[in-house]
């Protein structure tokens, strides 16, 4: 039911349907600025890349390819790749893993709550199961899945900040990815 | 272990972002011309999509998922809507005053010049947006007599599109035209001819070609208009490599 509507979701944008358009902005949006938020620490950089996200996701709408991938993590995959260029290119991230390794603990940064229960919020289930998974893995593979994955550190800058060895981020890395595959295989069909 | 195994053993590396640049790029380099690690990334990023919705949603500040829309949408829907009352009411008082005919031919040339005006700025901002990403940006000197110019190339790896601006050219000699190619994998690519003025820079936009292989450079040549070959056949005039 829900890939049927996502589909036609879809087929619709491609369409160039206004209106879908603005469905689209309307569930997106929170969770979008939710991972930018996270990432950026800063409203208006989180704004400008949902803004840049949508832009983007209107533009190429039509090379979307239509192979099981489904718009909601394309668009998450967008915003945080977009996040990413601009935490390194702007060198922010250099000051921020400062202030991420010297304050905060392993998954402060990720389950942060810029608002009050958002439980009826499309999608929350999904919020939750991603949390669980992550919130299962040992201390040392949380908190490396939080700086890699919602920091934007490289390897070689978490292999420094919290000094120890780059094999051993890697292998951390692999381990903490490999559970939260299998963690997250109950959501992996969930749509818009 | 063999040059693959390492792509192999940074795959998921890869997908997370997690790899320094020049690794993240050597890996961008290979994805392209490899259908298992394609293949093998897309089943990655599958398997993680959800991952960033570890974090909270935020509710969005009033207005801001109007801004989105006015944002792609452009000028054109809020200004649709706020002329379309006070037009339909002119035009009704107009019908009465006998002046309906005229006014409705103003208001439609209104509407032709808004919607140009649209276009135009929607097609700026899509050039400005390669530029604003562009992952690489090349650069060549050109001499050619006796005027300096040159060809500048910003490429954008997510939409696969460049921006070309050649600058400071003659105009091409009788019987002959400049021409863009493609310097690709399979040989060289047609792209598109120009029409050089000094005191003025010719801005293209270019998404790749669809045959040719993987794009690895670009060239400028001066062509004879009677060359119909898929190759360039007249003098070089620069040549840029990815």
């Amino acid at each position: 039911m829900v890939i049927v509507r996502e589909k036609r979701l879809r087929e619709r944008l491609i369409a160039r349907d206004e209106q879908a358009l603005v469905e689209l902005v309307e569930v997106a949006t929170p969770w979008l600025l939710g991972v930018t938020h996270a990432m950026l620490s800063d409203s208006g950089d989180a704004e400008e890349v949902v803004m840049q996200t949508f832009e983007i996701a209107w533009n190429r709408i039509g090379l979307f390819r239509d192979d099981g991938s489904e718009l909601m993590p394309w668009l998450l995959r967008i915003a945080r790749n977009r996040a990413i260029d601009r935490l390194r290119s702007q060198r922010r991230h250099q000051a921020k893993a400062k202030r991420v390794t010297e304050s905060v603990g392993p998954e402060e940064l990720v389950t942060a709550a810029v608002e009050p229960n958002e439980a009826a919020q499309p999608g929350w289930h999904v919020h939750e199961v991603v949390q669980a998974a992550i919130a299962a893995l040992p201390d040392e593979q949380r908190t490396i899945i939080r700086l890699a994955y919602y920091e934007g550190l490289t390897q070689s800058e978490i292999a420094v900040h919290l000094a120890i060895p780059l094999g051993t981020v890697k292998s951390r890395l692999h381990r903490a990815f490999g559970k939260l595959r299998s963690a997250l295989a109950t959501v992996r069909d969930w749509n818009l | 272990m063999t040059t693959h195994d390492w792509y192999v053993e940074n795959r998921l590396d890869f997908a997370a972002r997690t790899l320094d640049t020049t690794d993240e790029l050597k890996f961008a380099d290979h994805v392209p011309r490899c259908d298992e690690c394609r293949a093998a990334i897309q089943e990655i990023e599958r398997d993680l999509a959800w991952l960033p919705m570890a974090a909270v949603p935020v509710r969005p500040r009033p207005g801001f998922r109007h801004q989105i829309i006015e944002n792609i949408l452009g000028a054109r829907q809020p200004a649709w809507r706020r002329w379309i009352a006070p037009i339909s009411i002119a035009a009704s008082f107009l019908i009465a005053l006998g002046l309906y005919v005229p006014e409705r031919r103003e208001s439609d040339r209104l509407a032709v010049a808004l919607t140009a005006r649209t276009s135009e700025l929607m097609f700026l901002r899509d050039s400005l947006s390669v530029m604003r990403q562009a992952a690489h940006v090349l650069q060549a000197r050109i001499s050619m007599n006796g005027h300096e110019g040159g060809m500048l190339i910003f490429a954008d790896d997510i939409s696969h599109r460049w921006n070309v601006v050649v600058h400071g050219l003659p105009p091409a000699p009788s019987g002959e035209t400049y021409q863009f190619w493609f310097v690709c994998s399979d040989g060289m690519v047609r792209g598109a001819t120009l029409t050089s003025d000094p005191g003025k820079p010719v801005f293209l936009t270019l998404g790749m070609p669809a045959g040719g292989g993987t794009v690895i450079g670009a060239a400028l040549t001066m062509e004879s208009n009677s060359n119909r070959s898929p190759e360039p056949r007249g003098k070089e005039l620069a040549h840029l490599s990815l």
